[in-house]
């Protein structure tokens, strides 16, 4: 229990959690921002429009090739030297998620699209529904089923690639936990542990009830 | 319209089909009419497009020449050089004058049985909700199968979904209903449950537009029967016991036989 008694140090629980509460403001705003550009992204890599789907597969190439580290970069410190668009760390972190969440969930939406027998749009198309009726009655609601065991892995993914955040500046979980490390290098040196081993619990904590609800659901939609 | 117009539910004038990329067409202007509460049923080989005949129909398939009429009125007029283009832009109201059933996977698996047959009227046509619901339940009675109207469509038998599609399908009272090898995709002893439904259609003056493989059943319910082969109609009647007692073509001949099975027992008698 060497070094456990940081722990108990006055103010490291309640930082730990301010920290952490950055880091999951990040990830559930890009997250939530994500799922919108996710889903017209994926859309538009289904039409039939050839220049449309050429754009998106670059778009969707670009994203995955480049490291995420490089984008927050270029989108915190390139962009102000570019056309001197100053954009705060949090803010770099959230564009950056959100182009990166929404070209991969829209690769995730265009895989489910396709999976839909294009007998049901037929269908629909027979009984005289539009086209946003087939879409939102029909393809929509079966899509979202087939999305979802990915799309909530897509998530967990996020909340840990906020951790690079650390990187421009942005005081979050692990941050802080660095901050707790190195002011109690000398009282406490074999804390370090500990510190790290709350923060892996906290991460646990956000990530393992994304994957309990995406299971109950994907049980309760099997053969939906 | 004349007189002789009135009665024609369905009238294909000349139509051409061709694939994108193909140096050929499927069809080389073919012609046939459905007369209202008449029964016609298209056979032919694998491959001779019966299916995209009615999926042109449809207006699931662009058609490059002819027209395409529906109670007179034509709805369908062939372009040229339309091989790539998607589904016909036709108004919600015209296409649910038109009633298909396909081969399979065409229940919205997402919707219970009643969801699935109420679903088109309440959006598409504005109807009452109880109205549709009374009326799908009366529909699901005649197919045997109203106990079920609850359950998702996974927990159906393949030939309790055809019927439940062919209840979806009739709710809008079409003026037309095409029926795409609906049995083809089930096991042998459920086609029978599915066409039983189908005949009692035909007597009650519901006009088809059929393709399938069950010459018994063909020869059961067509009041006219057409074969296709190479993009044109090889032979057609009026009479479907004598197209499959007496075909006039040595084709249909052919195409007839292929359903018969015959061993030639050798005599190894001493």
């Amino acid at each position: 229990m060497q070094g456990a008694e940081i722990l108990l140090e006055l103010g490291v629980f309640p930082r730990l959690l301010q920290g952490l509460w950055v880091t999951v403001w990040i990830a559930a705003v890009s997250v939530g921002l994500s799922i919108p550009v996710g889903l017209v992204a994926g859309w538009l890599m289904t039409v039939r429009n050839p220049v449309v789907r050429a754009v998106m597969r670059v778009y969707l190439d670009f994203i995955r090739i480049m490291p995420q580290l490089a984008l927050l970069f270029i989108a915190y410190y390139g962009l102000a030297r570019a056309w001197n668009w100053n954009v705060d760390a949090t803010g770099a972190c959230v564009l950056v998620f959100v182009l990166w969440g929404g070209a991969e969930l829209g690769d995730l939406v265009r895989g489910a699209l396709l999976s839909i027998p294009q007998v049901q749009a037929e269908t629909a198309y027979m009984l005289g529904m539009t086209s946003w009726q087939s879409f939102s009655r029909v393809i929509l609601p079966q899509t979202l089923r087939r999305l979802l065991p990915a799309s909530v892995n897509l998530a967990t993914r996020i909340v840990k690639t906020t951790s690079l955040a650390v990187l421009l500046g942005v005081v979050e979980v692990i941050k802080v936990g660095q901050q707790i490390i190195d002011a109690n290098r000398f009282q406490y040196p074999t804390g370090t542990l500990w510190v790290y081993g709350v923060i892996f619990l906290m991460y646990f904590i956000v990530c393992w009830p994304l994957s309990l609800a995406a299971r109950a659901l994907e049980k309760r939609w099997a053969n939906d | 319209m004349t007189e002789r117009n009135e009665r024609i539910v369905l009238r294909v004038d000349g139509l051409v089909k061709r694939y994108a990329g193909a140096d050929r067409n499927v069809f080389d202007g073919i012609s046939f009419e459905v007369p209202r509460g008449k029964v016609l049923v298209i056979v032919g080989p694998s491959g001779s497009g019966k299916s995209t005949l009615l999926r042109a129909v449809a207006g699931l398939e662009p058609i490059q020449g002819g027209t395409i009429a529906l109670d007179g009125e034509v709805i369908e007029t062939g372009r040229p050089g339309t091989e790539r283009q998607g589904r016909a832009k036709r108004s919600s109201a015209l296409r649910t004058k038109i009633g298909m059933v396909f081969q399979s996977y065409d229940l919205f698996p997402n919707h219970t049985v009643l969801g699935n047959v109420t679903l088109a009227p309440i959006l598409v046509q504005k109807r009452d909700k109880a109205e549709v619901e009374a009326e799908a339940l009366r529909l699901l009675e005649r197919v045997g199968l109203a106990d079920r109207a609850d359950a998702k469509p996974h927990e159906l038998s393949g030939g309790q979904r055809q019927r439940v599609a062919i209840c979806r399908a009739l709710i809008e009272h079409p003026q037309l209903l095409l029926l795409d090898e609906i049995t083809a995709a089930l096991d042998p002893e459920m086609v029978h449950e599915v066409l039983d439904v189908v005949l009692e259609l035909a007597d009650q003056g519901q006009t088809m537009l059929i393709v399938t493989h069950e010459m018994q059943f063909a020869r059961a319910i067509a009041d006219r029967i057409i074969m296709i082969e190479g993009g044109t109609i090889v032979e057609e009647s009026d009479d479907p016991d004598a197209f499959f007692t007496h075909p006039h073509t040595e084709r249909a001949r052919e195409f007839l036989r292929t359903f018969e099975f015959t061993r030639h027992r050798h005599d190894h008698g001493a």
